[in-house]
Parts: C-alpha cells; sequence; structure tokens
C-alpha cells in the first residue's frame, strides 16, 4: 500500500482561507513553483482535456494515469497534496464528465478519482456517493485520511432522516470495509467510535482479533460511564462478548459484575475450565462480595471456600506480621493529646463521660479491625469494666465493638463472643449479637453459624434484643444469594426478616422494623426484589402521617431505595407507587430510591433534576408564624411582607411544573440541552398561578422539601461518584449549593463531598470539610467531621491527623463534637492504615453494591443525626460501615504442590507504583509511574497499581489486587537463574 | 492525577513503640510542614473556581468527545442553578454583609509590614516599619496561597495580625519581551525559504495546534528549532511570520539582552522568561543571535565571561529541565552555529537545526519581486541582470538594494528609480559588506 497523506478536513478548511490570499498574488506565484510542480499540473491539466474530449478510448488510459499521480503523491502533513490541489479547480468538470461516461469500468474508475477528489470540497457526502458507484478497490489503497473521512461522513449520513434501508445497506458494507481497515492499522479507537455513532457496536465484535481486543475493551469500558443508558449497558455487554470470544474469562466475569447480570456469571464458570482461573474469578466475586452458590462442579467446596473469603483473615494477619503492625494499640495511641494545642486548665476540664468511653471503644475497634489483639477487651473482666462504663444503648455499641476486633475469624470470635452471650444484662447481649453478625459480614460459613445463632432472637419479646440480631443479620447477609438467605420458608433470613415487618407484638417497637427493613435491604441490595419493597411499602403504607415522623421509618425507606440500588430504569414503576405515600415523607422516599437507582451512573439528567429540586427556597412553619405576627402590630409591614411570596411561589410552581418521568430517560448525548428550554417553558407559565395564588386569600401550605433537598444533595454525589470528571465537576456544584442553598442543604454538602472521595484525602476536600468543621452551624460542623474521617479512612494521612488534632482542640468543650472527631481519628487509623472503605476496587472498575449501601446507609443516617446516631441510642448504626471495610493489599498465591487443589501463599516481587490513564494510546504504554519495588504482601494506596517484577510468575488476572494467584512461567528464562546462582 | 500519595502504617514508627510501659516519655512529633508559601503550579485554593479536569486521552476520539460533552453539561447546569438563585435571592445583599464583616476584623488603619517567616499555617512572624518583629495569627481570609517569606503584607493595627498580602511588582524586563500584537510579516512575505517554512511548521507550529498527531504516531513533538546561517538570509523574518500566523504568545529577546551587568541578573532573566512562557502557554520564545551567550565554554580568567558560561547553563536547564513544557516551543537564530557551545544544540534541546543558504536565482527574483511591488520603477530596469550576477547578495542585501536605489532617487528628488540607481546602490552595498565599513552611517 502506498502510504498516502491525504488531507484533513481542517486542512480543507485552511486551504479555502489560502485561496482567498492567492488571487492577489496567483501571477507571481505561478511563477516560483518548480519544475517538478510545473510539469504535474500541466500533466494533470492535459489529462482532464483528454476526458473532456469525444475519443472515448483515451479515457481509461488517462484516468489511470490521473489515479497513479494521486496515490504516488507524498509530502508534508502541513499542506495539501499537489495532486489534489491542482485538481480541485477541476472538481465540477470531473463530475460532469462522469455522467457523461459511458462505459461501466471507465464510470467506476471515474467514480473512484472524483470520490478522492471530494475530500476537498464542500459536498458533505460526495465521498461516500461516489464511493459506492466506484469499482470498491481495497478501501487503504487511497491512504489513511481517505478512511478517516468516509468515516466522518458515514457518520452524518447514517444519522440523516429520510434514510431508506437500501440506502442502509449500501452504507453498512462500507462500514464493514471501514472498520476492517481501521482494525487492521492500528485505529481501532477510530472503529469503535464509528461503530458506537451508527448505533451498531455490535458488528465489532467480528473484526477484532486476539492482538488488540485489550486495547478495543478498554476504550469501550471507558466510554461506558459517559454514555447514557442504555447504550452503556450495551458497550459493557459488546466488551463482554469480546473477552468470552478470546476467553478471556475472568476480564468477561469482571464486565458481568458491572452489569450486576448473575446467570451470566454462571454461564461464564460453566465455560472456564482451568482451576486456578475459576479459583481467581471466584476471589473477584468474594471481593465483590457477591456470594453463589457452586453446586454440581467437580471444585464445588474450593470455589465456596474462597468465594466465601474464608481464609481472608489469614491472609491479613500475614501482612500484618509483613509491616510490623500485629501489637494492639490504644485509643489514646492515636488520640495522642498530648500533641494537641495546650488550653489553659484544658486538663481539669476533661471529665470521664460517658460519650468518651464509647468513642474509645469505638476507636479501639476501628483501629484494631481484623487484628483479633486489643489492649481494652483481652481479657473478660477487663472487657466488663469497660462496658460498664457504659450505659444501656452505650454497652450495647461497646459490646458490638468486639466483632471488629475479630472480623473475618469465625471460629475464633464467637469462642470469645460466647463469653458475653449467657450474662444477665440484656444489652451486652444484644451487643455481643451484633457483633457475631459483624465478625461474620463478608465471610459465608458453610454451617452458617450467624444464621443458626441471630435467628433465635428475630422474634424475641425483648426489643432490644432483635435490635442486636437484625442488624447482626444484616450485616453477616449482605448482597448474599445463597439459599440458607433466599429460601422462602421458616428459619430463611429474609423470609424471617418480613416477617418482623407485619409483626405486631409490643417488642416490634418502629426502631425494630426500621432496622429490619435497612437489613432487607442490605441483603437484597441491588436485585429490584418488587416482591420484598412491596411489603416494605405496605408496613410504610400502614402508618399514619404521625408515626412516618419517626426517625426510624426513614429506615424502612432506605431499605426499599437499596433494593433498587444501581437498577436504573428498573425502578420507574416502583417510584410513581411511593407518590402515594404523604408528603413530605413520600416525596423523600421517591426522591431516595430514585437517586440510588442511578447512583454511580454519572447520569446527568438525573443530577439536572436533582439539582432543581435543591433550587427551591421554601418557609418553615416559624418562619411563617413570624411573618404572620409581624402584620398586626404595624402597618407597613404587609407591604415588605408581600414581596417574599412571590420568591417562594415560583419554587411551587415548578415543583408542579416539572412532569415526573414516566419512561425510559431520553437516550441522545443532546438530552441535557434539551432539559433547559422544557424547564425554562415550565417555569414561564408558572406566572399566571403566581399571581392567582397572590389573590387567593388563603395561601396554600408551602410544602417540607428539607429532608428531599438533602437525599437529592447526597444524590448529586452519589451520581457523580460514577466518573472522574462529573466528580471533579460536582465539587464546582457543591460550591454552588454551599453558597446559595438553604440550611439543610449546606448540611448535606460535606457528606455529599465525602462520597466523592471516600478514603482518598484529596487536598481540596481536606480543606474545604476543614472550614466546614468550623461552622457555626452545630449540625453542619458535625457531618464535617464525619465526613473527614470517611475521607482519610484507612489511610493515615498526616495532614489529616493534624486537622483533627487541631479540631480537638477547638470542639474540647462540645461533647458531641469531641466524640466525632475521636470516631474520624478512629476511622483515619482504620485497621492501622491497612484498610479502605473505596467502594471501587478492581482499578476502579467494579463497584461494589455492599459497599456502597454501606456508606449511603451512613451517610443517610447523618441527615438526621441528632435523631439517629448522636441521640444515646443508635451509635450502633455505624456499624454499617464493616460491609465497606476491605483491606487494601496484595496477597500472592500459588498451587501447593504438596495438597494438590489448594493454594499457598508465596512472596514475590512487584513493583507498585501510580497507575497512569493509557486508554487510547498508540503502542504498549507504561501503566504505572514512579514505582518502587516491593515483595507481597504488600499495601496499595489509592490510586495506585501494581505489576510482576520479573516473568518467573505469571498472574491469572491482568489487575494485581487483593489476593491473585499465580502460575509458573514456562518461558522463564532458566539461564538466569543459573547466572544468579 | 493529582491525587495524594497515602502513606503506609509507619513501620519504623510501631517497631519498638509498645505501650506496655504506661509512663513512657511522649513521642515528640515534628509539625507537618506548612504549605504557605510554596506557589504550586495551577493549583488554588479550595474555594477559588477551579479549573476544569484534564481531559484524557489527547488522541482524537469519541471517549475525548464524551468527557468534554460531560464537562459541558455540567457548566450548563451551574449556570442555570446560579441564574436561577440570582433571580430568585440575590447574592449582592450577603456578599456586602460578609465583606462588611471582614473590614470590621481589618480594623482601620491598616500597617504594611514583611512577613519574615512562617510558622504553621496559622502563625507567622512578621517586622514592621519600625523594625520590631511580631509573632501573630493569620486571618483565615487571608489568600495563604500569595504568601512567601518576604512578601509585604497588611497588618492590623492593634495586635499586627495578617490581614492581607500586597502583590510582588513584576519584572518590567520580561513584560517588554511580549509582543502585544502579532507582526505585519506572513509567509507570503517571506520568498523562497519553502524547505524551511515547513520544517518550521512541523516543528512549532503542528505541535500547538494538532497535538493529537504526535499522541496517535507515540512520539513527543520537538522541542526548539535554531535557524542557522548567514547573516541576512530571513531568519527573524521567518520567524516573524510564524508569530504572525499562531495565536500563541511570542515572546522575543536578543540573546545580548542576556548578558547584564550584575552578577545573577543574566540568569534570573532567563527565568523569568521561561516562567512567562510557561504562563501563558500556549507560546513561542524567540532568541535572536544566541551565539551571544551560548558560545563553546572554556576555561576563561575573566569574570564576565564566567557569568556569561552561568547564563547559557541556566538556558540549558530551561531547555532540559524536568518540567515538560509541553505547550513552550524555543526558537534560536545565529549566524555562527559552529561556535556554539555542543550541549546546546543536541537533540532533546534542540529538536531541529534549520539552515538558511543564500537564495539561489529563483529566490532572487522572488524577492526582488516583494521589494520592488510598491517602488515605481523606470521602464528601462532591467532586474535578470542583477538576478543572473555572480555576487553573492543575501536577502538582506537585496532589501538594502532596492531601498539604497530609493533614496538615490530621492535624493535627486526623481520621481521613478532608473537602473543607474540600482547599479549605483549595488556597488554601495557590496563595497559595505566586503570592506567592513560601518553600516550605522547608511541606516
Amino acid at each position: 500500500m502506498v502510504a498516502t497523506t491525504q488531507q484533513t478536513p481542517k486542512e480543507a478548511d485552511k486551504k479555502k482561507a489560502d485561496d482567498k490570499k492567492v488571487p492577489e498574488k496567483a501571477e507571481p506565484k505561478k511563477e516560483e513553483m518548480s519544475e517538478e510542480d510545473q510539469k504535474l499540473e500541466e500533466d494533470l491539466n492535459l489529462l482532464v482535456q483528454r476526458l473532456s474530449e469525444p475519443d472515448t478510448t483515451l479515457y481509461k488510459p488517462s484516468l489511470e494515469t490521473m489515479r497513479t499521480l494521486i496515490r504516488a503523491s507524498t509530502t508534508s502533513m502541513t499542506s495539501v497534496p499537489k495532486p489534489l490541489k491542482f485538481m480541485r479547480p477541476h472538481y465540477n468538470k470531473m463530475k460532469e464528465i462522469f455522467t457523461s461516461i459511458v462505459a461501466p469500468d471507465v464510470k467506476k474508475l471515474c467514480a473512484d478519482i472524483i470520490s478522492v477528489l471530494a475530500m476537498t470540497s464542500d459536498e458533505r457526502t460526495d465521498t461516500i456517493n461516489y464511493r459506492i458507484l466506484g469499482s470498491h478497490e481495497p478501501i487503504g489503497d487511497w491512504g489513511h485520511e481517505y478512511v478517516r473521512h468516509l468515516a466522518m461522513e458515514m457518520s452524518e449520513e447514517w444519522k440523516k432522516e429520510g434514510t431508506s434501508d437500501a440506502r442502509k445497506a449500501e452504507l453498512l458494507k462500507l462500514t464493514q470495509d471501514i472498520v476492517s481497515h481501521h482494525m487492521k492499522h492500528n485505529a481501532e479507537v477510530e472503529a469503535c467510535d464509528l461503530l458506537i455513532e451508527i448505533e451498531r457496536i455490535d458488528l465489532l465484535i467480528s473484526y477484532v482479533q486476539e492482538v488488540d481486543h485489550q486495547r478495543v475493551c478498554l476504550y469501550l469500558l471507558s466510554c461506558a460511564p459517559l454514555t447514557p443508558d442504555p447504550d452503556n449497558i450495551i458497550l459493557i455487554r459488546t466488551a463482554l462478548q469480546l473477552y468470552l470470544k478470546f476467553n478471556r474469562y475472568l476480564e468477561a466475569v469482571r464486565c458481568a459484575i458491572m452489569v450486576n447480570d448473575i446467570p451470566q456469571v454462571h454461564q461464564i464458570f460453566a465455560k472456564a475450565s482451568d482451576p486456578l482461573l475459576r479459583k481467581q474469578m471466584a476471589i473477584l466475586l468474594g471481593r465483590h462480595q457477591i456470594f453463589l452458590d457452586y453446586e454440581g462442579s467437580a471444585d464445588s467446596d474450593a470455589l465456596a471456600e474462597l468465594n466465601s473469603n474464608a481464609h481472608l483473615y489469614e491472609y491479613f494477619h500475614s501482612l500484618a506480621r509483613e509491616l510490623d503492625i500485629m501489637e494492639p494499640k490504644t485509643p489514646e495511641g492515636i488520640y495522642k493529646s498530648h500533641l494537641e494545642h495546650s488550653r489553659p486548665f484544658g486538663n481539669s476540664a476533661q471529665p470521664d463521660s460517658t460519650r468518651m468511653n464509647l468513642a474509645a471503644a469505638l476507636v479501639n475497634g476501628f483501629v484494631n479491625c481484623g487484628f483479633g489483639v486489643d489492649k481494652m477487651m483481652a481479657e473478660t473482666e477487663e472487657a466488663s469494666r469497660w462496658f460498664y462504663k457504659n450505659k444501656e444503648y452505650g454497652m450495647l455499641t461497646a459490646a458490638a465493638s468486639q466483632g471488629l476486633i475479630w472480623r473475618w475469624d469465625i471460629d475464633t470470635g464467637l469462642a470469645q463472643c460466647d463469653r458475653f452471650l449467657y450474662i444477665n444484662d440484656d444489652y451486652i447481649k444484644a451487643g455481643t449479637l451484633l457483633a457475631i453478625g459483624i465478625i461474620s459480614s463478608g465471610i459465608q460459613d458453610a454451617c452458617d453459624p450467624a444464621s443458626a445463632l441471630l435467628l433465635d432472637h428475630v422474634q424475641s419479646d425483648r426489643s432490644i434484643m432483635r435490635v442486636g440480631s437484625i442488624l447482626g443479620l444484616g450485616l453477616a447477609y449482605a448482597n448474599s444469594k445463597r439459599e440458607t438467605v433466599t429460601k422462602n420458608e421458616e428459619r430463611g433470613v429474609i423470609f424471617e426478616l418480613k416477617k418482623v415487618l407485619s409483626d405486631q407484638k409490643p417488642s416490634a417497637i418502629p426502631e425494630v422494623k426500621g432496622l429490619a427493613g435497612l437489613s432487607l435491604g442490605l441483603i437484597l441490595v441491588g436485585t429490584a426484589d418488587a416482591e420484598a419493597a412491596m411489603e416494605m411499602l405496605q408496613a410504610l403504607m400502614d402508618k399514619s402521617e404521625t408515626e412516618l415522623t419517626d426517625p426510624n421509618m426513614r429506615f424502612l425507606a432506605l431499605g426499599i431505595a437499596l433494593i433498587f440500588l444501581q437498577t436504573q430504569d428498573k425502578s420507574d414503576v416502583f417510584v410513581e407507587s411511593l407518590r402515594s405515600l404523604p408528603d413530605p415523607f413520600g416525596a423523600m422516599v421517591s426522591t431516595l430510591v430514585e437517586v440510588c437507582a442511578y447512583a454511580g451512573t454519572g447520569n446527568v439528567l438525573k443530577i439536572q433534576k436533582l439539582l432543581h429540586l435543591c433550587s427551591e427556597h421554601y418557609e418553615t412553619p416559624a418562619a411563617e408564624k413570624k411573618t404572620a405576627a409581624s402584620r398586626g402590630p404595624r402597618g407597613p409591614a404587609p407591604a415588605a411582607a408581600t414581596p417574599a411570596r412571590p420568591a417562594a411561589q415560583p419554587g411551587n410552581v415548578n415543583v408542579a411544573g416539572t412532569p415526573a418521568p414516566t419512561g425510559t430517560p431520553a437516550v441522545a448525548p443532546a438530552a441535557p440541552r434539551r432539559d433547559l428550554p422544557g424547564a425554562a417553558s415550565a417555569a414561564t407559565p408558572g406566572a399566571p398561578e403566581t399571581a392567582a395564588a397572590d389573590a387567593t386569600p388563603a395561601p396554600p401550605a408551602k410544602p417540607d422539601l428539607s429532608s428531599q433537598q438533602a437525599v437529592a444533595v447526597l444524590g448529586i454525589g452519589l451520581i457523580a461518584m460514577g466518573d472522574d470528571i462529573g466528580s471533579q465537576m460536582a465539587l464546582r456544584m457543591f460550591g454552588h449549593l454551599i453558597r446559595y442553598g438553604e440550611p439543610v442543604i449546606r448540611r448535606a454538602v460535606p457528606l455529599a463531598l465525602s462520597l466523592l472521595s471516600v478514603s482518598n484525602p484529596q487536598l481540596n476536600i481536606l480543606e474545604t470539610l476543614s472550614k466546614f468543621s468550623h461552622d457555626s452551624d452545630a449540625d453542619t460542623a458535625h457531618n464535617a467531621i464525619f465526613a473527614m474521617g470517611l475521607v482519610g479512612a484507612g489511610t493515615n494521612n498526616a495532614r489529616l491527623v493534624a486537622m483533627l488534632r487541631n479540631l480537638a482542640s477547638y470542639h474540647y468543650k462540645d461533647q458531641v463534637s469531641l466524640m466525632l472527631v475521636r470516631i474520624a481519628q478512629g476511622l483515619t487509623h482504620l485497621g492501622k492504615g491497612t484498610m479502605t472503605l473505596n467502594p471501587w476496587h478492581s482499578d476502579r472498575q467494579l463497584l461494589s453494591p455492599s459497599a456502597l449501601a454501606s456508606l449511603l446507609s451512613i451517610c443517610f443516617s447523618f441527615l438526621d443525626a441528632n435523631n439517629t446516631i448522636l441521640n444515646n441510642r443508635q451509635h450502633y448504626l455505624l456499624y454499617t460501615l464493616v460491609l465497606a471495610m476491605q483491606p487494601r493489599m496484595l496477597t500472592t498465591l500459588v498451587e501447593d504442590e504438596m495438597k494438590p487443589g489448594s493454594l499457598k501463599q508465596l512472596n514475590v516481587s512487584v513493583r507498585v507504583g501510580q497507575a497512569v490513564d493509557v486508554v487510547a494510546q498508540a503502542g504498549k504504554p507504561k501503566t504505572i509511574t514512579g514505582f518502587q519495588t516491593h515483595t507481597t504482601p504488600v499495601l496499595l494506596a489509592h490510586g495506585e497499581r501494581a505489576e510482576l517484577a520479573n516473568d518467573e510468575y505469571l498472574s491469572v488476572t491482568p489487575h494485581l489486587e487483593g489476593l491473585v494467584i499465580l502460575k509458573k512461567n514456562p518461558d522463564y528464562q532458566p539461564v538466569v537463574v543459573s547466572t544468579k546462582k | 492525577m493529582g491525587q495524594q500519595q497515602s502513606g503506609f502504617g509507619g513501620r519504623g514508627n510501631d517497631r519498638g513503640a509498645g505501650d506496655g510501659e504506661k509512663k513512657e516519655k511522649k513521642k515528640y512529633e515534628a509539625p507537618i510542614p506548612s504549605r504557605i508559601g510554596k506557589k504550586k503550579k495551577g493549583s488554588k485554593g479550595p474555594d477559588a473556581a477551579s479549573k476544569l479536569p484534564a481531559v484524557t486521552p489527547h488522541a482524537r476520539c469519541r471517549l475525548k468527545l464524551l468527557k468534554s460533552e460531560r464537562i459541558k453539561d455540567y457548566l450548563l447546569m451551574e449556570q442555570e442553578f446560579i441564574q436561577n438563585q440570582e433571580r430568585l435571592k440575590p447574592q449582592e445583599e450577603r456578599q456586602e454583609e460578609e465583606r462588611a464583616k471582614v473590614d470590621e476584623l481589618r480594623g482601620t488603619p491598616m500597617a504594611v509590614g514583611s512577613l519574615e517567616e512562617i510558622i504553621d499555617d496559622q502563625h507567622a512572624i512578621v517586622s514592621t516599619n519600625v523594625g520590631s518583629e511580631h509573632y501573630v495569627n493569620i486571618m483565615s481570609f487571608v489568600d495563604k496561597e500569595q504568601l512567601e517569606p518576604g512578601c509585604s503584607v497588611l497588618l492590623n493595627h492593634k495586635n499586627h495580625a495578617v490581614i492581607g498580602v500586597l502583590s510582588d511588582d513584576t519584572d518590567p524586563m520580561v513584560s517588554v519581551m511580549k509582543l502585544e500584537k502579532a507582526p505585519q510579516e506572513t509567509y507570503a512575505d517571506v520568498g523562497g525559504l519553502d524547505q524551511q517554512i515547513q520544517e518550521i511548521k512541523e516543528a512549532v507550529e503542528l505541535p500547538l495546534t494538532h497535538p493529537e498527531y504526535y499522541e496517535e504516531m507515540g512520539i513527543r513533538p520537538p522541542k526548539g528549532v535554531i535557524l542557522y546561517g548567514c547573516p541576512g538570509t530571513g531568519k527573524t523574518l521567518l520567524a516573524k511570520a510564524v508569530a504572525n500566523q499562531t495565536s500563541a504568545t511570542f515572546l522575543r529577546i536578543v540573546g545580548s539582552e542576556l548578558i547584564q551587568k550584575y552578577l545573577g541578573d543574566g540568569p534570573k532573566m532567563v527565568r523569568e522568561l521561561f516562567r512567562v512562557a510557561e504562563e501563558n502557554a500556549p507560546s513561542i520564545v524567540f532568541i535572536d543571535e544566541i551565539d551571544a551567550v551560548g558560545t563553546k565554554r572554556y576555561d576563561s580568567n575573566s569574570g564576565g565571561e564566567r557569568e556569561i558560561q552561568r547564563t547559557m547553563l541556566e538556558l540549558l536547564n530551561q531547555l532540559d529541565g524536568f518540567d515538560s513544557r509541553g505547550d513552550v516551543k524555543v526558537l534560536m537564530a545565529t549566524n555562527r552555529i559552529e561556535s556554539l557551545d555542543p550541549a546546546l544544540i543536541r537533540p532533546g534541546r534542540i529538536d531541529r537545526k534549520i539552515e538558511f543558504p543564500l537564495p539561489d536565482e529563483k529566490t532572487k527574483r522572488r524577492i526582488f519581486q516583494i521589494h520592488t511591488s510598491r517602488m515605481t520603477l523606470g521602464k528601462e530596469v532591467n532586474l535578470e541582470e542583477f538576478i543572473t550576477a555572480k555576487d553573492e547578495l543575501s536577502g538582506a542585501d537585496i532589501k538594502a538594494m532596492c531601498t539604497e536605489a530609493g533614496l538615490l532617487a530621492l535624493r535627486e528628488r526623481r520621481m521613478r528609480v532608473t537602473m543607474e540607481d540600482f547599479q549605483k546602490s549595488k556597488e554601495n552595498v557590496l563595497y559595505r559588506k566586503k570592506e567592513g565599513a560601518p553600516e550605522e552611517l547608511y541606516l
């Protein structure tokens, strides 16, 4: 193939601009042409002249010579190829010649040449038209720029209105030629772009080769979060098909997890025959906390063991020993109070308060999470002493902190907890039940000890026991799809929890029912189980408007929302049903469900809708009373009060004017722009209604949007976290919400900021939260302090630690704030810096629904913190975070030759460095930069990647993260080994 | 990825740090280094309107389009939100109220002092006009990004707390280098030099206008270009044409300007020059007569020579520093490339060397055409005689000939330039060129 540099559209525009300058100096310029250029121009002019003559025998050789001249030209990218430049004045003449030619083969040859010349003309589709009329030679003969130009015109032609089916068939044939050429010449990205543009990405599968399927899939998966649904699902499924085509089953499972397609996961398991690969797939599912049954295959026991994370604590302890951090830490070791800024008489003002004791228990649990050793509860008597320093629910929370210490270690943990199951105090027993749930979370034992121990108390006559057991079951079986959980009979976990919803016993207090709803949401997260959701909705409908104001009912709503987590349009029908609940509870629930359905998708339409919701302003009943009171004493007061009302009225009209989505959101990427005039038109008719409302003697009741707006703010963070661009742009949006929003919005923004950056302490986010932690509004400060803990969770970030120490000095008189500072300090040192709360894993490709549900639960609780976590009763809600706690480690395993079928840990050298975005880059770029060489097990920070340091072993998975299975490289060079020896 | 690295658990800290001894001494921890006074490129405070995210990949593809569209969507939503809020609840009242609070905190009158030392993020040592030094607070509304040791600050008149920052003056010498208006010359005013124009387009223009071409090929665009050749062959003219053609910021400096009287000023000017280029990227830096500072290094007892070498070392460092300087292109011009230091013109610093030869017949004809196109010539004038002559005329020589001929005609009050005028002017130009007569007399 002759490498011809052809003209691009931009250079064509440049050529037109140059043409305007040429006429003045056309004469001198021609004189300056080189001899070769003059000859070329004369030759081309002569050829055109011959084509105009009646002698048809000269046509074919003339056209062939012309083609040869065009193809042979080579020149710089900075100018138009000379044959095209010289032929441009003859473009229209060539078209006339084409119409007059009779011989078919000559006509086709002429069409080919006109197709190339059309790249320099203003006719938008001539290149395609004459290509179809031409001789269909291999498409690459005219050079890469020609193919690129065809692709550009193809997109426009395909979308034109009125394109017939026959025309589309022709275009499709040409498209396939273009795609085939692109795939052969390292332009996979352009091939993907063309097929996405014409919405026929399925054609891609037959053209991808083994050598470039990785780049294609990486590109498709990178485009998916930025594409509106349902096209984003199509992109992921196409990548899945490509991976299956080339037997990359592990990557295929990852794609199936992205679309939450469990049957597909089973199918891929059936196809994969490599035992190590199947084990790695099971490990991946365990990391994602999807727990399946593996009956029917020979290695079902081994797979179930790996999926259930049964040995996670062994690997975690190995990491801890490697890093030499097994020594337990005390809360004071975390606080380091001696480093806080000294205050006069500060020490004497520190009484031993129940809040501080409770915070110490929580911090002790967070810091020594998973280590199995601590200094507060090592002895039974010492542990009891700590428990009795608290009161009632504080004892429950303190007792439950054992669960964090013994996390993932079921055998030892249950033995330790057994000591407290038979003492007299119900609060400690309930806390121990919750601890059993915490120990079992993320692990699925075949014997199901959590189910055996906790189900007995679900129907207890004492509400406190029900609280511990119900929440424990929710944590233990989150996102589990095993038969023990899903069977619809007695002692099925879901079945038993559903019975609590309709229970009428005195011990079924709202707190118990709310927790049952939350637990059902955690277990059925992302399943779109309409039956369970309907039962929960029925439980809410049975409540009166007064009963719905109970703060525990919000957890029933949250449970419904979690069932529809990331289900997108499957939640549409249910959102409408929720509107039947009385406002403001019903509006809040429907917004919450809609927010959860699109969590992590980056859907801009939903964010826009939420922003409209946050734009409303309203007057609270207290303010209304003041307004009414101020009218009486003073005559001028009504005139002053009247202008304030029109400001509120447009808000009401906007609510009524915004129609609820009745179907799938618009697919076109331009949809966000279309909504803007729609919103404007919705606001415009509001003016007459505003006037009418003003005329009414009794103004209508103003809706209380506070709870709905708070949920909307959380929703913006939840949806925007789906892609990097959205996360960064959402920061700007939150800045505006803080500046203009109502107080309830300002309280929610710190929590939403933390959702964007969990376990990733970015400097600008830390500074923003630090500013809010000194806010004059106590609720905003509380939320900001806790958000700082979430942002720095498990990172040991020194700057954050110093910030929290300053906060401890600042808030030392406020016990609630100080308790939150201590909890944030504990979270920062989560697992002594070895853990993360980030829901993303596998190189930020997979979003764990359990972890996301956990983070959402805790942020949702803090929206009403004074009624939930900070009300001296429900501190135990902090333990919902355990679902997101995962070690950020890399451990390598190989098959044990001594015991076939089992794995043993092996220490190998790995390079750990900063991850680099290599999507759509030429060649084989390095995926990490600034690396260091370590020996596994090793810690991976946020944004870091690992790769093997040598070729002695090959990894089964391309993403070295968590538990990775290696196998010997048969091509390894023995010479190197002998040289080293 | 500007994400902050998270440290490990701190292996050294934990080893031997057992808490078995409750009475052990409390361990001191050094405070975290302060960020005040360390200007970070592109970084801004948390409340400032942050820059838009960087969009990757650079290649021209749909993913890049999708990301840009996503940014645009957010900006549109932002605009809509702000418009709605401004209509419902204007910000002006609130802003005035907050401004009044800040003014009250600042107090009046305000004193001016100097920032001597930065203790941590909230405290500093300042000195006042009377020379006394104070340990003071830094108010939270002060833009800490602007604080640098030695800068001027506003102080509260009672407790001397830092309440503002005074901007430093800009170096006027560097501002003069920046061309505010593009030169009038274009490529059309350059006679011949087609090959040179093409090379300079590939090396300078294309990386600034189409960086994706280089990204797709997996190569890095050239960083610098040096134009060399005899005097008067069009080097500076071509640089002006480049400045006219691109919309990039154009910084022009002559090599001799980098030689300064006082020690350290030359290297400082080089640093300032490249800093301005970086801040106004994409930009082109043109250094004419680079041989003034770029000659080969040799041992010298002269302090002045060593200072010139230090200036060149700074120039080398800027050309080959750790920064990628993707959007800063460097053009150099010299008559004596053989005398330049080899380090200056090695690949990686100067990637392209473009030679400007004496013009041939065709080019001479073109140059004569350009310069005589606005002159009134007599009918008997025959330029072919000069074009075909064997003299070694450069482009500047030709321009000087035309100008000289016009002056001769003007001297005799004639409105038409004659062939005789051209012949005399040619003799004068060649005479000055060969005999080295001072040219100032005829400028």
